[in-house]
């Protein structure tokens, strides 16, 4: 569905994407990365907004370079920042926003209507726009980035500015999209948390650079080498008998990372056995994308990002 | 709230072509622009040029004196270009500059439409608007003429190609103006003042400069005067005239062309360092 080869884009003499080659099958994307790391520059290239500085791109199989219209024909996009028209009304917003993306008037009329209606501004697709909360302003950008219908959307920082209940409601209407089927999704997100349970593949961005890109069930099991253990009790005596037993762990508190043989985890009970000390958490080291991406980001030479 | 799935169940439609995206924005941009402040001033425009020139043909009529040059009379003071520089800076100098604003412009070209589309509609939208002040009051007080069998329909054609020459340039300079100051900044009242402030300047200026260095040729400099020594030529007025009618027409229309490129360049930075 998304496909990058080798794309550059600099900005006079910062680089804000580097050498960036991925391909992402159809699904919920997440596109992760702090502050700065290229995500809503590589958002503006795969809409054909930017050219790439070397490099070429591909979204649902054309060239956004060569073909703007008809990628944009097929994607909707909603800006992380607030760009709507203060003076419409939200219904009258969509509706425009559809007839401009190629929809007839009815059309874009009645899918204004149902849209507003799927993202709960029912009641308030008559107000002027400039009347509308932060929330609600969050909820008519997605209408107008699904009023056509596109087959895949761009989402950059949905919950951007949202409070945690306003967050949970734009996050469940995207997860409700994405059931709906036939429709993909770029979540570009600094909070990481956002795309837990959301996303189905995810391409993690810091400073420009690719950490990793491809399913999010492949990625954390092939980073996931060691286990957490949380103790109660002599963590000394615990490391001791861990090692008696052929397992080094490294202690932080009463939190112990180890490498588990096979991931059999019957030395770690045994320890605990012996040493009368209580187990109060074993698991994988990585269990989300956020500590994925923190574990990525330890990696890179240099160590992480400031 | 609540969570329901948008009813897309039906067939796929068929979507419309780039022309039909160009006018909707254009319509939406003509409408956007009527607030009671332009449409007094428009009203203003229609009623003082038809009653000045209905007069006056009526007169000349009356007294035999009636030619193509009779028609002229709106254009014998600057007024009628000061009042289409009050409807340009009205409703053109927040075309661009409300998108770029807030940010709307974004959303444009995100959408399956150019970058000359969005322009194309905005200046037609705004051109719309100019014609309408600039090109409509002297055809309407020619209408009224010939309906009351004041002048001859032959005469009135004559005097409306000159009204619709006059205008044409007149609107394509102001709306160029408009737009490529209006692409310069995020606020309409800066663009306005600036569309004002430039034209003032070049009328008060122009003169000035010319008067103390004593090259004529500075002249051209003021739109104004050049709209009215195109509008004495093509009305019949025999020279002399402030400046070349011809230049000067020459001067409007390339000055206007250039300045919707201008305008163009300016949307296409804006994109990219994502203003």
């Amino acid at each position: 569905m998304l496909r990058t080869d080798s794309v550059t884009k600099r900005f006079d003499t910062v680089e804000a994407l580097s050498n960036l080659s991925v391909e992402l099958s159809p699904g919920t994307i997440g596109l992760v990365g702090p502050n700065g790391s290229g995500k809503t520059t590589l958002l503006r290239l795969l809409l054909g907004l930017l050219p790439p500085t070397s490099g070429s791109l591909s979204v649902l199989g054309r060239d956004p370079q060569q073909e703007p219209l008809a990628v944009r024909e097929q994607v909707g996009y909603m800006p992380e920042h607030d760009c709507l028209m203060p003076d419409l009304s939200g219904v009258g917003f969509v509706a425009y926003m559809g007839r401009v993306s190629g929809l007839p008037r009815e059309t874009a009329m009645s899918r204004a209507h149902e849209v507003l209606e799927f993202v709960g501004l029912r009641e308030q697709r008559y107000r002027k726009i400039r009347e509308y909360s932060v929330g609600m302003r969050q909820r008519v950008k997605l209408a107008q980035a699904i009023v056509h219908d596109p087959p895949l959307c761009l989402l950059d920082e949905p919950t951007s500015g949202l409070d945690p209940e306003g967050r949970e409601e734009m996050l469940g209407l995207v997860a409700a999209l994405s059931r709906l089927g036939g429709r993909n999704f770029v979540l570009s997100t600094h909070l990481l948390p956002d795309t837990e349970g959301l996303v189905d593949q995810v391409l993690l961005l810091n400073e420009g650079k690719l950490l990793a890109a491809g399913p999010v069930t492949r990625l954390l099991s092939d980073r996931n080498p060691e286990t957490v253990v949380r103790i109660l009790g002599d963590v000394p005596g615990f490391i001791t008998a861990l090692s008696r037993r052929g397992v080094e762990a490294r202690s932080q508190d009463s939190e112990l990372r180890l490498v588990l043989p096979s991931g059999d985890t019957r030395p770690v009970f045994e320890a605990a056995h012996e040493t009368r000390t209580q187990v109060r958490y074993l698991g994988p080291s990585v269990r989300t994308i956020e500590d994925l991406f923190l574990k990525l980001v330890d990696e890179v030479p240099g160590g992480p990002a400031p | 709230m609540s969570i329901a799935a948008p009813r897309y169940g039906g067939a796929p439609v068929a979507r419309t072509g780039r022309i039909y995206r160009l006018l909707t924005i254009f319509h939406r941009e003509l409408l956007r622009r009527f607030g009671l402040g332009t449409m007094l001033v428009v009203a203003l425009t229609y009623l003082a040029v038809t009653l000045i020139l209905t007069i006056n043909i009526e007169f000349a009529s009356l007294t035999g004196t009636l030619s193509l040059s009779t028609f002229e009379t709106p254009y014998a003071s600057p007024a009628w270009p000061f009042l289409m520089l009050i409807v340009a800076t009205s409703v053109g100098a927040g075309s661009i500059a409300e998108d770029v604003g807030n940010r709307s412009i974004t959303l444009y070209l995100s959408r399956p439409i150019r970058r000359v589309d969005y322009l194309a509609a905005k200046a037609s939208a705004t051109g719309t608007w100019m014609v309408i002040v600039a090109v409509g009051p002297g055809l309407a007080g020619l209408a009224v003429a010939l309906a009351l069998g004041w002048a001859p329909a032959s005469l009135v054609l004559s005097g409306a190609g000159a009204f619709v020459a006059t205008g044409l340039l007149a609107s394509v300079f102001f709306t160029g103006l408009a737009l490529a100051l209006s692409s310069l900044t995020t606020r309409s009242l800066y663009a306005g003042v600036a569309t004002f402030g430039v034209v003032l300047s070049l009328e008060i200026g122009g003169p000035l400069v010319s008067g103390l260095t004593g090259n004529t040729s500075v002249a051209y400099a003021s739109p104004i005067t050049d709209i009215l020594s195109v509008a004495q030529s093509a009305f019949g007025i025999s020279g002399p005239y402030a400046t070349d009618p011809l230049t000067s027409a020459a001067l409007l229309a390339f000055a206007g062309a250039f300045l919707v490129i201008f305008a163009g360049w300016r949307i296409s930075r804006v994109e990219v360092v994502g203003e």
